[in-house]
């Protein structure tokens, strides 16, 4: 981001950027930068708080008019207060089932809970104008059965032209991840990212799914494949040695 | 839950000591008063605009995101899985806050919004975007753009 900033600028435009990873805009020397106290995927802090967000955005643009640079590094002093757990909320009740469960069951109980789920969905959607699932293109019970597939061991061709299957199974993934968050969300409550994720990687289907499928296809002899099961379906800090 | 001292210490590191372009310059652009600037966002969550091709890989070319798209139509398509999405689930202002710079310009604290603002896939590797970020400086000027708020995730 800081990079962006330096070429933009060179270019004759005035740039600030929000700075999530202090030591890289240091390293970088962006022309102006605002260090903000948030979690990575929240450049502008709580979601549902104009008013907060306003701040944020107004301190970075105010660096823009400062006369003191080049390189600006100034930290936003506040914390996000959406980042503490909400004890009032709680996540939609499933069935469960043994996290050593045969993948065919746990396909099966993937595929049950996109169904149990539909009705918070769709309040999310009610509630926010939005929904963030959309990146493989195919409707969520279609995603649920194309990652189940691959839990099955299927290797299920892509039915999207111009997406490979282990790309499309990327984004499937996506999806039934951003399904269940955004169903787990529904409500008066304002459950963490931290809370949302307890649930989605411990407790629910998706998860027992996805932290299967990294298992399994994290050796795989396709390159693609092997890349998209080890890095882009677990988040690090959710990672099992073993699963 | 993603920040970064919350992650594993080999991957905070690396993430802390990514390698970035040394630069020799120290460009620096003035201009004229908040009230006076044209402000456009360029983001660096791979974002898309819903039914294009998501960002694949580490593309180093940029999408164009229209002011008049709205809410419900912008995905984050970046392929690092380690960072928040939630928040942007709930409301795109958290990686796109464009309702807030609307507000600022209809409450004269900006100038003016722009008409079109951009997204980068940030783990792209910078020297790749260089000719693309140059080539998106033409286009901010065409629309008279003087403040760009970069944002990443």
């Amino acid at each position: 981001m800081s990079a962006l900033g330096h070429y933009l600028e060179e270019e004759g435009i005035a740039t600030v950027a929000i700075s999530l990873i202090r030591p890289q805009t240091e390293n970088t020397k962006a022309p102006r930068a605002l260090w903000v106290p948030f979690e990575l995927g929240r450049p502008f802090g709580p979601p549902g708080d104009p008013a907060f967000q306003k701040r944020v955005v107004l301190a970075a643009l105010r660096l823009v008019v400062r006369a003191s640079g080049p390189v600006i590094i100034e930290d936003f002093a506040d914390d996000d207060p959406r980042a503490r757990p909400d004890p009032a909320w709680h996540p939609p009740a499933l069935p469960g089932g043994a996290p050593d469960a045969a993948p065919e069951a746990i396909a099966a109980r993937l595929e049950a809970e996109i169904a149990l789920l539909a009705e918070p969905h769709r309040r999310f959607v009610e509630q926010h104008g939005r929904s963030a699932v959309a990146l493989s293109g195919l409707p969520i019970g279609d995603c649920g059965r194309y990652v189940a597939g691959w839990l099955c061991g299927l290797a299920p061709p892509s039915p999207r032209e111009g997406f490979s299957a282990p790309l499309l199974l990327r984004f499937a993934v996506d999806d039934v991840k951003a399904y269940f968050l955004e169903a787990a969300a529904a409500g008066p409550a304002h459950p963490s990212s931290r809370q949302l994720g307890d649930w989605l990687w411990n407790d629910s289907a998706a998860g027992a799914a996805i932290h299967r499928l990294r298992a399994k296809y994290m050796t795989a002899e396709d390159e693609r494949l092997k890349l998209i099961a080890g890095n882009f379906m677990v988040p690090g800090t959710r990672q099992r040695s073993a699963t | 839950m993603t920040r970064l001292t919350d992650m594993p210490p080999a991957q905070a590191k690396r993430l802390a000591e990514l390698e970035c372009p040394e630069f020799t310059t120290r460009p620096w652009v003035a201009g004229p008063a908040l009230a006076q600037r044209r402000v456009a966002i360029v983001s660096s969550a791979g974002l898309v605009v819903r039914g294009e091709m998501p960002f694949r890989g580490r593309d180093p070319e940029y999408h164009v995101i229209p002011g008049t798209t709205r809410p419900d139509e912008l995905l984050i398509s970046h392929i690092s899985i380690n960072f928040d999405r939630t928040g942007f689930q709930e409301d795109w202002n958290v990686v796109f806050p464009l309702d807030r710079l609307n507000e600022l310009a209809a409450d004269g604290v900006i100038g003016s919004v722009a008409q079109t603002h951009y997204s980068f896939m940030g783990a792209t590797d910078p020297v790749q975007m260089e000719p693309y970020a140059r080539e998106l400086a033409g286009r901010l000027k065409e629309d008279a753009v003087d403040a760009v708020i970069l944002s990443p995730v």
